[in-house]
C-alpha cells in the first residue's frame, strides 16, 4: 500500500495537477481569509471555511478523476492486480495518496487561524473543529470522486461525472426541503428501491431466481412493517435523502460543535465509496 | 508447474476460452500459437489472475488462482499484450516501484535492478523517462519488470512484437536463456520463433486446443514424406510418360513450368514407400536431368495453417510459394503486428 501512495504523490507532483490543486486551494481559501477575516475584521474563522467548501466541487475531480481511469485506460492495472498485491491495498494505497495531498494543502492554511492569534483570541477548539469538519467533508468527496474514477477508462467522464456529482450531493439540502413526506409516495418510492436492488442483483449475478426471490422477500417486508407500523413510512424519503446531506453534517462541525456521530458518519460514508470502488473493480474482473 | 483444468471463458455469448486442458512441467518453454482472437491473451490473463475464469481451475505450484492468488501471483511475472509502463516514470523509477509492489526487500532492490536491467540491456536507459524510450525498449523494459522478484514462471504475451530483427533475437536470447530456470509460457503469432524458442507447442484456435506436441513432432505428424516436387528438364508429356513408367508412384501432378524448357511436378509414392531412389533411376534412364526434388515436408507454417483451417493446402501448393516461402512468412509475421 506504502509503494501505491507513494506513486501516486509523485504522479501528482511529476504532472501539474498537484501544484495546480494547492496553488487553486490556497489562492480561494487567502482570498476568503483576506476579506472575510482581515478586510472584514471578523474574528471567525470558521466562517471562511464554511464559505471555500465550494472549492471541492473544482479541487476534487483534479485530484480524483485520473487515479483509477487512467490505469484501465493504459492497461497498467494489469501490472497491479497480477502483482500480490490486493485490490483493496491498491484501492486504499490511491484514496490515501489523494487524502495525504489534501491534508497537507489544508496544513498550510492553518496559518491563517496562526496570522489572526497575532491580533486577539482565536477560539482554539472551535477553530479546530471546523477543521476536522473540513477534512472529514473532503475526505467523504474524494471517496465519491475515487469511486467514479474506477467506473470509467475516461478522465474527461470521470471529471464531469464528479462535478455533477458532488452538486448534487452540495444542494441535497434543497431537494430535500421539495421531497413529499407522505405515507403513499414513500411506499412507492421503498417499492422502487427494492425492485432496483433486485435488477442489480440480477445485473451482477445473471440468475433470474435471487433477483426473483429479493423482490419477494422484499415485498414480505413492506407489507410486514406496514401491517406492524405503518408510521415507520412517514419520511422515510427524507431520511433516505438525509443520508447523502453531507453539508447539513459539516455545519455543526463550523458551529463549533464536535459531533461524534458525524465523526463516524463521515467515515462511514467514505468507506461504503471505497467498498463500492473495490467491487467495481472485481467486478470488472469477473465479468 | 501449471496446471490449467477445463478452463472456459465466456463473454456473453462468446465463448472467448472453450475447456482448455494442459501442463507445463517445470522449466520448460510452451508457446502459445494462434491466430488473432483465438483466445491467447484471455488464457494468460486467467493463469496470471488479472481476470477470472467461468468455469475451470488454473494451479501454479500447486497453489489454485481463486484460493491462494497471493500465493499464486508471488510465482509469476507477467508481460501482457500492452506493457503495463507509467510513461512519467524514468525506467529505474519505474523498476524500483515494481520491486515495491512485488515486495522485494529494499536492501536486495539494487541489485536486483542491476540484475534484470543487465538481462534486458536497458543499464543505458535507466534515468530516461519511459515515453520517451522507443517501442523496443519499452518492449525491454516491460519484459524487465515481468523478471523482477525471481518469479518461477513468466509469461509472455507477444514479447518479441514490434522489435527490429536484432532486437527479436537477442530478446529470443533472453527467453532461452531465462529458460533454463523459469518455466515460460509465451505466445507467439510468429512460427519461427516459436519453433526457435519452445519445448513444446500449443495451437490454439477459436478459443480451443487445435495442437499440442513438440515442434518437431507437430512437423513429423502432419508431414507428408512421400510427396515430392521435382523439376525436370524436358517436356511435359515426356516427363509424365516417365513417371508413369514408374510402379511406386501413385499420383503425379503437373504444376506448371517456372523456367523455359522445365516442368514442375508434384509425385505421391504409394504408402510408406521411398521413392527419391525410383525417381532418380527413371529420368536418369529417360536422360532427363532432375534439377530439383524437394520433399514436401510442412513447415510450420502450414501445419499452423492447416490445424486451424482445416485445409488441405498442400494441393494448392505451387512452386511458387515453395521460393518465397521465406518472405512469405515475414509478411504473415507482419500483418499481425500490424493488426495490433
Amino acid at each position: 500500500m506504502l509503494a501505491i501512495i507513494n506513486k501516486e504523490l509523485r504522479s501528482y507532483f511529476a504532472s501539474a495537477t498537484g501544484y495546480i490543486f494547492m496553488s487553486f486551494f490556497l489562492l480561494i481559501s487567502g482570498i476568503f481569509f483576506s476579506i472575510t477575516n482581515l478586510l472584514g475584521q471578523n474574528p471567525l474563522y470558521n466562517n471562511v471555511l464554511s464559505s471555500i467548501t465550494f472549492i471541492f466541487l473544482f479541487v476534487v475531480p483534479m485530484l480524483t478523476m485520473r487515479l483509477i481511469s487512467e490505469e484501465t485506460r493504459q492497461k497498467t492495472d494489469q501490472l497491479l492486480l497480477t502483482s500480490p498485491l490486493k485490490v483493496s491495498d491498491i484501492v486504499l494505497g490511491k484514496y490515501f495518496a489523494a487524502l495525504l495531498l489534501f491534508l497537507l494543502t489544508l496544513l498550510i492554511t492553518v496559518l491563517y487561524p496562526i496570522i489572526l492569534s497575532f491580533y486577539g483570541n482565536v477560539a482554539v477548539g472551535e477553530v479546530l473543529g471546523g477543521y476536522i469538519g473540513f477534512f472529514l467533508l473532503g475526505a467523504a468527496f474524494i471517496s465519491v470522486g475515487l469511486f467514479i474514477s474506477s467506473l470509467t477508462e475516461n478522465q474527461v467522464i470521470s471529471a464531469v461525472v464528479t462535478v455533477i456529482t458532488l452538486l448534487v450531493l452540495w444542494i441535497m439540502d434543497g431537494i430535500i426541503m421539495g421531497l413529499p413526506t407522505d405515507r403513499k409516495s414513500s411506499i412507492v418510492v421503498v417499492g422502487i428501491l427494492v425492485i432496483a436492488i433486485a435488477a442489480l442483483l440480477y445485473y451482477s449475478t445473471k440468475n433470474i431466481y435471487i433477483s426473483a426471490g429479493a423482490i419477494i422477500i422484499g415485498a414480505i417486508a413492506m407489507v410486514l412493517l406496514y401491517v406492524s407500523n405503518p408510521a415507520i413510512y412517514d419520511g422515510i424519503i427524507l431520511k433516505l435523502f438525509q443520508w447523502f446531506s453531507l453539508m447539513e453534517r459539516y455545519q455543526s462541525f463550523s458551529f463549533g460543535i464536535f459531533d461524534i456521530s458525524s465523526v463516524v458518519y463521515f467515515i462511514t460514508f467514505s468507506f461504503a465509496f471505497i467498498f463500492l470502488t473495490i467491487q467495481t473493480i472485481e467486478k470488472r474482473r469477473w465479468s | 508447474m501449471i496446471e490449467v483444468n477445463n478452463l472456459t471463458k465466456q463473454y456473453g455469448q462468446h465463448k472467448a476460452v472453450d475447456n482448455i486442458s494442459f501442463k507445463v512441467e517445470k522449466g520448460e518453454i510452451l508457446g502459445f500459437l494462434g491466430p488473432n482472437g483465438a483466445g491467447k491473451s484471455t488464457t494468460m490473463n486467467i493463469i496470471t489472475g488479472y481476470i477470472s475464469a467461468t468455469e475451470g481451475t488454473v494451479k501454479v505450484d500447486g497453489f489454485d488462482i481463486l484460493e491462494q492468488p497471493g500465493e499464486v501471483k508471488k510465482r509469476i511475472g507477467y508481460l501482457p499484450e500492452l506493457p503495463p509502463l507509467y510513461m512519467d516514470m524514468t525506467v529505474e523509477e519505474y523498476l524500483t516501484f515494481v520491486c515495491n509492489i512485488k515486495k522485494v526487500s529494499v536492501h536486495k532492490q539494487k541489485e536486483m535492478l542491476g540484475k534484470v536491467m543487465n538481462a534486458v540491456k536497458i543499464t543505458d536507459m535507466r534515468k530516461r523517462l519511459i515515453k520517451n524510450l522507443s517501442k523496443g525498449y519499452k518492449q525491454r523494459v516491460g519484459l524487465a519488470q515481468a523478471m523482477i522478484g525471481e518469479p518461477q514462471v513468466l509469461i509472455l504475451d507477444e514479447p518479441t512484437v514490434g522489435l527490429d530483427p536484432k532486437q527479436i533475437i537477442e530478446i529470443r536470447n533472453v527467453i532461452k536463456s531465462l529458460g533454463k530456470d523459469h518455466t515460460i509460457i509465451l505466445s507467439s503469432h510468429i512460427l519461427s520463433e516459436v519453433s526457435a524458442v519452445c519445448d513444446r507447442v500449443l495451437i490454439i484456435n477459436k478459443g480451443k486446443i487445435a495442437a499440442i506436441d513438440t515442434p518437431e513432432n507437430l512437423a513429423k505428424r502432419l508431414s507428408q514424406t512421400n510427396k515430392m516436387l521435382l523439376r525436370i528438364k524436358g517436356s511435359k508429356d515426356n516427363v509424365l510418360k516417365v513417371v508413369k513408367e514408374i510402379n511406386s508412384i501413385k499420383t503425379a501432378e503437373v504444376t506448371g513450368s517456372r523456367e523455359a524448357g522445365t516442368v514442375d511436378i508434384i509425385v505421391e509414392g504409394k504408402e510408406d514407400i521411398d521413392i527419391r531412389e525410383d525417381l532418380y533411376y527413371a529420368f536418369k534412364a529417360a536422360d532427363y536431368p532432375i534439377l530439383m526434388m524437394k520433399s514436401m515436408d510442412l513447415t510450420l507454417e502450414e501445419i499452423f495453417l492447416q490445424v486451424t483451417t482445416q485445409e488441405q493446402i498442400i494441393e494448392q501448393e505451387t512452386a511458387d510459394n515453395f521460393d518465397d516461402n521465406d518472405s512469405q512468412q515475414k509478411e504473415d509475421g507482419e500483418d499481425v503486428s500490424d493488426n495490433k
